[in-house]
């Protein structure tokens, strides 16, 4: 009886072990992906008002890699500091949640390749000749105070001479002064703010270096490795067919209010700097 | 320019309001009015305690004082800016950290015009109050503090005309005063920047002059 | 709230920007002082003078500057004022440190024109006889306010200007909205990078009080070493 009982549990056990180490045959077998998105977030993952549906790139990413192993996707909204959670928990395969790829993470879950590259770039007036961050050593660069902007020009620029003032629109304003040959912000407002020069565009330039990374992967549960496996392969195979490069001009390209004129990433590693 | 004008005119009055929280000539207006109204009893009871007999209150609040008066007004709007929320517990927001600013520093000032003032009251007028039985508060409220108001008057004014300009350091922390808005203009006219400014400069002494004039005619004299 | 950890902001880089800024702000104090006083005095004498268009400039000048905030001024004279200058007036400026020189210009006409006030009121305290006895005695103007008023009115005038000389010191905090480099601007960078506020911020307010005690103590000095005669 005794034995039986033990072999019982060896054999639970076993069906648990490799029940949990194979999420990829779950997902298989339940013909479903559950997407865990933050859907307030444009134009990464949003409610769409005319379709009141979730749209967004890391929507159509998603979509696209459950449809590559051969299921359906189910997009389910989620809490930013849920995010972590409740893939643990199990109540999602994975994140599409405008995640940052953090080595601190990396001690509780796993990350696909990196989706998404963003960070603070650098605006120049094109009279100052400038095309690369370290042409800027010893110039001036304005930008707002009470960010990261400045600390991270300088970790790539030492000789930057960085002057802030008290809101973006007013260094805005000290480099459309020519007092100043660059100006660095966000990415996004950085995109904003161009589009709202309307004419005056022509005489500035947006360097495609970025001056800090910030790393947009997808999240996956801890110890999947074929589902890790799988994932990747379905995000290189999007990459390679160029359907990665159509979702993003579709979301950031030149049609859109954010008007990224081009693409300086690829999808094909998941290694992040310290 | 004039286009500027129709524009933005309102936004640089009013501010946000009804759309939001009131901002611009108003704004500047009701805090500097506000600041002054509040630094008087502030101003008041430092006084007081200067003259007092009492070296326990004497010396920390002339200390204060002297610390206050030689300490920036921006320092002392920082101060208050990030460490208020932890003293009272809850999130000030920045009209309410402003007024508290101005309220403190114009009362370590106001201090020595209110404590002038009472020390200049002749010495007779409190000698005939305590011996008609009038007792200290008494003969402060009645007698002594009223007629050293009215001797304080023109001091008063110019305090005020002061703190209307010390409004604007609202700029700093985003509070959506005048010369806030007149920077958020003029980022996004950019090509009129003299205009902007002087307009700006010019409210600014209309509005000022204007009130040490006004108190001039009502018998004021500064 | 935490721990307080001065040492953090009082070594390494931190350091270094606290004390490059206190160094700007003395020399801000400086430059601003030795530039608002000659032109202080030409001011007063002008609203003194008997000519009419010098007296109306006087106080065209005192009124139009003192009743305008010096934020404003600040604003003013480094995004509005250079885009009147003629391009290479311009670049010049901006390649030699705009946000100092336009401070600098900012704070001498502030303090410029309450020290002409001060400066004015001192003369006028001088008693008229005296003026009266130079011009008898065959001196101008000029030169009966050299020989004769000025130097009397040294005395009288001296304690104020100390006065505006400690608000000025004050005031040159307010250049860190223009981008000048000065103690409060420092101030604030190593708040953002260190994410101490309290001592920052008390560092900061020590070193200006320590300044404003010095230009207190030589005022009392002063007083107590040349004290106003009546003549």
């Amino acid at each position: 009886m005794r034995l039986m009982a033990m072999a019982c549990c060896a054999l639970g056990v076993a069906a648990a072990w490799t029940a949990r180490a194979d999420q990829l045959v779950d997902i298989r077998h339940k013909g479903e992906l559950t997407c865990g998105v933050l859907a307030t977030d444009e134009p990464m993952s949003f409610v769409d008002p005319q379709t009141r549906t979730i749209v967004g790139y890391e929507v159509d990413l998603c979509r696209a890699v459950a449809r590559k192993i051969g299921v359906t996707a189910t997009v389910k909204q989620i809490a930013v500091g849920a995010r972590i959670p409740e893939l643990q928990q199990g109540h999602v395969d994975l994140l599409a949640a405008t995640l940052t790829h953090t080595r601190q993470r990396e001690a509780v879950i796993d990350f696909s390749l990196t989706t998404f590259v963003t960070g603070q770039k650098v605006m120049v007036r094109r009279d100052s000749g400038i095309t690369n961050l370290p042409q800027l050593a010893g110039k001036k660069v304005v930008t707002v105070k009470g960010g990261t902007q400045e600390a991270n020009l300088r970790k790539v620029v030492p000789s930057v001479d960085v002057v802030t003032f008290e809101t973006a629109p007013q260094a805005l304003v000290a480099l459309q002064q020519h007092k100043a040959a660059a100006f660095i912000n966000d990415e996004v407002s950085l995109f904003d703010a161009y589009a709202k020069m309307g004419p005056a565009q022509k005489d500035f330039v947006i360097l495609a270096q970025n001056v800090s990374t910030e790393p947009i992967a997808m999240g996956l549960r801890k110890n999947e490795p074929a589902m890790k496996v799988a994932v990747d392969a379905a995000l290189r195979e999007l990459e390679a067919s160029a359907e990665a490069q159509k979702w993003f001009f579709k979301w950031f390209g030149p049609g859109t209010r954010l008007q990224y004129p081009t693409r300086n990433f690829k999808i094909e590693s998941d290694r992040v700097p310290d | 320019m004039t286009e500027s004008l129709a524009t933005y005119g309102l936004y640089f009055l009013i501010g946000q309001y009804p759309n939001g929280p009131l901002g611009g000539l108003a704004l500047t207006i009701l805090l500097g009015a506000s600041a002054l109204v509040l630094a008087m009893p502030v101003g008041i009871l430092l006084a007081l305690a200067r003259i007092s007999d009492w070296r326990v209150v004497r010396w920390p609040v002339t200390g204060m004082i002297y610390i206050v008066r030689g300490t920036p007004l921006l320092m002392v709007v920082f101060w208050a800016y990030f460490f208020l929320p932890a003293v009272t517990g809850k999130k000030t927001g920045q009209f309410t950290t402003m007024l508290i600013a101005l309220a403190i520093f114009n009362g370590a000032y106001l201090a020595e015009v209110v404590r002038a003032g009472i020390q200049g009251i002749p010495w007779g007028q409190t000698e005939a109050a305590r011996s008609l039985g009038l007792n200290y508060g008494q003969t402060l409220r009645r007698i002594v503090v009223p007629q050293a108001l009215r001797n304080m008057l023109p001091s008063l004014v110019n305090q005020f005309v002061t703190t209307l300009k010390e409004t604007s350091l609202g700029y700093i922390i985003g509070l959506q005063e005048v010369a806030f808005i007149a920077s958020q203009v003029n980022s996004q006219v950019i090509v009129h920047p003299v205009a902007i400014y002087a307009a700006l400069a010019l409210t600014f002494f209309v509005l000022c002059f204007g009130v040490a004039r006004f108190a001039g005619w009502l018998g004021v004299r500064t | 709230m935490g721990e307080f950890d001065f040492s953090v902001v009082t070594t390494g880089e931190f350091r270094t920007w606290l004390v490059s800024g206190f160094l700007l702000s003395l020399q801000l104090l400086a430059a601003s002082w030795l530039l608002a006083v000659p032109m202080a005095t030409v001011v007063a004498l002008c609203r003194l003078s008997s000519v009419g268009v010098l007296r109306g400039f006087g106080a065209v000048f005192v009124e139009g500057i003192r009743n305008v905030p010096l934020l404003v001024h600040m604003l003013f004279w480094y995004f509005a004022m250079p885009e009147l200058l003629p391009e290479p007036a311009r670049n010049w400026l901006y390649e030699h440190n705009a946000e100092v020189v336009c401070a600098v210009i900012a704070l001498a006409l502030y303090s410029g024109s309450y020290m002409a006030e001060d400066i004015r009121s001192g003369i006028r305290s001088v008693s008229a006889t005296q003026i009266e006895a130079a011009r008898a005695l065959g001196f101008g103007f000029l030169a009966a306010m050299r020989r004769v008023v000025l130097p009397q009115a040294f005395r009288i005038v001296v304690p104020p200007l100390i006065s505006q000389t400690l608000n000025l010191w004050k005031n040159t905090s307010i250049a860190t909205v223009i981008g000048t480099a000065e103690l409060m601007y420092q101030t604030q960078k190593v708040e953002t990078n260190s994410f101490r506020g309290v001592e920052s911020f008390g560092v900061a307010t020590l070193a200006y009080l320590t300044v404003s005690l010095v230009i207190t103590a030589v005022a009392v000095g002063f007083q107590r070493r040349f004290p106003v005669r009546a003549i």
